[in-house]
């Protein structure tokens, strides 16, 4: 047992599933399926070893933010309900969040760099958390956007040269893929909700930027990835039942991802390295 | 009937023990050779030659086995390779015809004549180096030998450790004596995958 | 009288013997550390870092001395450095927030604590290693110590070798374990010129 969880392969998909299937289905009554995916999440984390905080490098404030972002979904969903404006504004939060996580970085390049950089994680994060959250009374189009923006951060990274960003990844989106299950099963009284929304695009926005920052991600994957969450929105057949629907999202939705891993690809063809 | 049976599968067994060779190649992303030689008797140079590549047949039931190792010279990489205030580096020295004279021979070869066991496994490896046209035998002793999977992608395969030592004036290479050591010490990680 | 100068000789003399520490450089294109460590029970793998900076202070009198080494994480090299076919290579995987994590953490140091004598010689060097921001004990064999007037540089140096182990996991790096070992033999090769 103890062999298969040090499988990497296990770590990123069985394991980030499983915990993510577990806790989601206990959540249910509580509207707080998506909880799932920050144990899936949290359960890849620790596999992988590395669940300390000292130092707090890029990656474990990158953990840190997102278990913020599940408490911070849980709180947002019981004390309101989400209006419009709720996105952008969790956006701009997490956005300049988002600075924290990569300030080690982002100091010591030359400042015309740092500004781009920065300016430009900052605006990846607050339109991924605007377009997903605005998704939180769709658990079909939420849970399909999860789990491309995991998938597809998951394997561009490992593209771009990380094991560890693609791990985390894959982890995310294999928890995401638990919790559309559960929905495809249940169909869609399973509530997605700001826990759920939140959670999964401020992990892949800053995973994604992980992957520029601390490997060699282009710009272009980062782009495809900010497309998730508006293909998701492509009709799905309103009068299908949930699960089928489930299966068009995903399409939709992994067809981005599909683009961040071939703009890696290309990348990684390109410069000699 | 019995006794023609009998006397056929005898007639196989041999053709059955005679098993061909493996051939392995060298996995050029796994396989160096590295140097080490005195400089001035106060610190030791380390280098490395990058681009190595060949291939080496085991056939561990005869105890036999051969190995063939291309060293493309202009790979040498001691770390030394930004000029700074100076007229060259050390790894643009090397190359030059002081040292390497990597364009007129841009290769450095070694190939087995023969190849001690030590139960299934390779022991020692004698066989000629061909460094600047030069041609002197170089024995190998293999410190370290493991067959099987690969742990990632699960091809077989065999990888270890080998060391040697030649003096570099044996193959006309005499710049720098004894400023910089005559002898070289030798050591070479490999990995080769079955074909 | 004869009290205030007997007086001032003693002052004087914890200066003057102060005055014998040497404070030395280390020459870049001379100082290099290595690693070494297991690939999955197959072969031992090579590496180097090829930029470093740092001084030393002896006092051979007093038999203390201080080091300070800086290496540059970005500068790591095995050899695998071009792509060929993959996505990536060895030499590029390791800057990543896989190994090294240089776009973090560009700079790995080495802090002396205490030296050992062995005679007028520096024998064990105990020091903190700071890598990927965790500072852990990292004490080093000198294997070989020189000390004579560079034939090249026409001035004093002393030069060497020091070796010691280290586990990478300690410092958070805890990728491949353990198929890619945890323990990491560290060989560094210097070259220090008199300040």
């Amino acid at each position: 047992m103890a062999n298969l969880l040090n499988d990497p392969v296990i770590q990123s998909s069985v394991a980030p599933f499983f915990a993510a299937l577990i806790v989601g289905g206990a959540m249910l009554p509580l509207r707080l399926a998506g909880l799932g995916v920050a144990a899936g999440f949290l359960a890849t984390v620790y596999l992988v070893g590395n669940f300390a905080f000292s130092p707090l490098t890029a990656m474990r404030k990158i953990v840190v933010l997102g278990m913020g972002a599940a408490l911070i979904g849980v709180l947002a969903g019981l004390a309101f309900r989400p209006t419009r404006s709720t996105g952008l504004v969790l956006g701009a939060i997490f956005g300049a969040a988002s600075i924290w996580v990569f300030w080690s970085v982002l100091a010591q390049k030359p400042v015309p760099e740092a500004l781009l950089y920065g300016v430009g994680t900052a605006a990846l994060v607050v339109w991924l958390v605007a377009f997903t959250v605005s998704l939180h009374a769709d658990p079909v189009r939420a849970g399909a956007a999860g789990l491309a923006l995991g998938l597809g951060s998951g394997v561009a990274a490992v593209l771009g040269a990380s094991a560890l960003i693609g791990q985390y990844g894959l982890g995310l989106g294999a928890a995401c893929g638990a919790f559309l299950l559960l929905v495809m099963i249940l169909g869609r009284r399973v509530a997605a909700g700001t826990v759920l929304t939140l959670t999964a695009s401020v992990l892949g926005a800053l995973l994604g930027a992980g992957a520029l920052l601390l490997a060699q991600l282009p710009w272009t994957s980062l782009a495809a990835l900010a497309s998730i969450p508006v293909l998701v929105r492509l009709p799905l057949g309103a009068n299908s039942p949930a699960w089928v629907q489930a299966i068009v999202a995903s399409i939709y939705g992994l067809a981005g991802a599909g683009a961040a891993c071939f703009f890696a690809w290309l990348a990684s063809r390109s410069s000699a390295g | 009937m019995k006794g023609l049976t009998l006397g056929l599968a005898m007639l196989c067994v041999p053709l059955g023990a005679a098993a061909s060779p493996d051939t392995y190649e060298f996995d050029r992303y796994h396989t160096y050779v590295h140097f080490a030689v005195d400089h001035l008797g106060m610190s030791t140079i380390w280098g490395r030659f990058d681009a190595v590549s060949g291939k080496f047949t085991l056939d561990t039931q005869a105890k036999r086995g051969g190995v063939e190792l291309r060293v493309e010279t202009a790979s040498i990489n001691t770390g030394d390779n930004e000029r700074g205030s100076r007229a060259r580096s050390r790894d643009e020295h090397l190359r030059n015809a002081d040292f390497f004279n990597v364009l007129e021979f841009p290769q450095m070869t070694y190939k087995s004549s023969t190849v001690k066991f030590s139960g299934d496994a390779p022991a020692t490896v004698q066989g000629q180096l061909m460094l600047l046209g030069v041609t002197r035998p170089l024995s190998l002793t293999i410190d370290r030998w493991n067959c099987g999977l690969h742990p990632f992608n699960k091809k077989e395969m065999c990888g270890g450790n080998a060391s040697g030592s030649i003096k570099r004036s044996d193959f006309g290479m005499k710049y720098a004596l004894p400023a910089v050591g005559d002898e070289v010490k030798l050591f070479v990680e490999f990995e080769g995958y079955k074909q | 009288m004869r009290k205030i100068v007997v007086g001032a000789l003693i002052l004087a003399m914890p200066l003057a013997a102060a005055a014998e520490a040497e404070t030395f450089a280390f020459d870049p294109p001379h100082t290099f550390p290595h690693f070494a460590l297991d690939y999955a029970g197959y072969a031992t793998i090579y590496g180097r870092f090829d930029k470093t900076a740092g001084r030393f202070t002896i006092d051979r009198a007093a038999k203390t001395a201080a080091l300070e080494l800086a290496v540059e994480t970005v500068s790591v090299t095995t050899g695998d450095n071009e792509r060929g076919s993959r996505a990536r290579t060895r030499d590029e995987h390791l800057r990543t927030a896989d190994f090294f994590n240089v776009a973090e953490f560009p700079r790995m140091t080495y802090k002396s604590t205490n030296v050992k004598f062995n005679g007028e010689d520096p024998a064990e060097i105990e020091g903190q290693l700071t890598l990927l921001g965790v500072t852990r004990p990292l004490t080093l064999k000198v294997d070989r110590w020189v000390c004579k007037v560079h034939p090249f540089y026409k001035k004093f140096g002393c030069g060497g070798n020091a070796s010691g182990v280290l586990k990478r996991s300690e410092f958070g790096m805890k990728i491949f374990l353990p198929v890619l070992g945890d323990e990491v033999r560290i060989t560094i090769m210097f070259l220090g010129m008199k300040q």
